[in-house]
């Protein structure tokens, strides 16, 4: 089951909890994304276990919006989080320039690699969801902390 | 910079050959994974074993390498074994669903026994 939900609205706007990341969109780039979501998540003290999740998660958010991507792009993610969660907003912001190599596997069936990238996110985190505004690809995650009382 | 994974081919028992993989398997990695396993399935081996034992990371495009070459093996009459010792890859296997695509065991001696 996917677990879809809309952009949150609060990334991006408020809150001291607040750690911004532009890389670009290379495959050899996106272990940069993992350490700082591992990062983050030991910051917002989640546990050991959810901080593997998020690593996994992040570079499930990044390809998917590599693959979106057909030209130079660089990749904006904003971690944003309080005492009960925790949100990723990513962006692919194009760029000018040629295409760059290694974006994707391209001899990895991508249909394959699609459907347990959703598999793993529904597992890993409380909603996520990919949408493109004004031609500009978002996706978004949202991880609840564990033993957290609402 | 290259991928942060390294490949290497051994035998287990007759006829079996063995892919120990250290470091990250992520999408700068697959190709070269894929290149691989599809080397030693070309050997057309009755069975072939990947050995996760040190990988620090698998993401889905990883994975779809591991489900694509079980795919080409089963349908020649062969199998993919994979050999798992870290919980959090196991975790993983099971959160696909992969754990019943694959025969997971311990070693790899096991997996050639199985």
């Amino acid at each position: 089951m996917t677990k879809a939900m809309s952009a949150p609205e609060t990334v991006g706007s408020v809150g001291v909890n607040r750690v911004e990341l532009s890389l670009a969109a290379d495959a050899q780039m996106l272990f940069l994304a993992r350490m700082t979501a591992a990062a983050v998540a030991s910051r917002a003290d989640f546990d050991l276990e959810q901080v593997e999740d998020l690593r996994l998660a992040i570079d499930e958010l990044c390809v998917r919006l590599m693959n979106a991507g057909a030209g130079a792009a660089r990749i904006s993610l904003v971690f944003q989080w309080d005492a009960s969660e925790l949100d990723v907003l990513g962006t692919l912001v194009p760029e000018g320039g040629p295409t760059r190599n290694g974006h994707h596997a391209s001899a990895v069936d991508s249909g394959i690699s699609y459907e347990l990238s959703e598999r793993i996110l529904d597992a890993l985190v409380d909603g996520h969801g990919d949408d493109i505004v004004g031609g500009v690809h978002r996706a978004w995650l949202q991880m609840k902390r564990v033993g957290h009382l609402a | 910079m290259t991928s942060d994974a390294q490949f290497e081919t051994t035998m287990s028992g007759p006829g079996v050959p063995v892919l120990r993989i250290r470091g990250e398997i992520d999408v700068a990695s697959a190709p070269e994974f894929h290149a691989s396993l599809s080397d030693l399935i070309g050997r057309e081996p009755e069975i072939v074993i990947v050995d996760l034992g040190e990988i620090s990371f698998i993401d889905s495009t990883g994975l779809g390498v591991l489900v694509g070459a079980q795919k080409q093996l089963r349908d020649a009459g062969g199998d993919l074994r994979l050999v798992v010792t870290q919980p959090q890859i196991t975790r993983l296997l099971e959160l696909t669903g992969l754990d019943e695509v694959f025969t997971i065991l311990s070693n790899a001696n096991d997996a050639v026994r199985t």
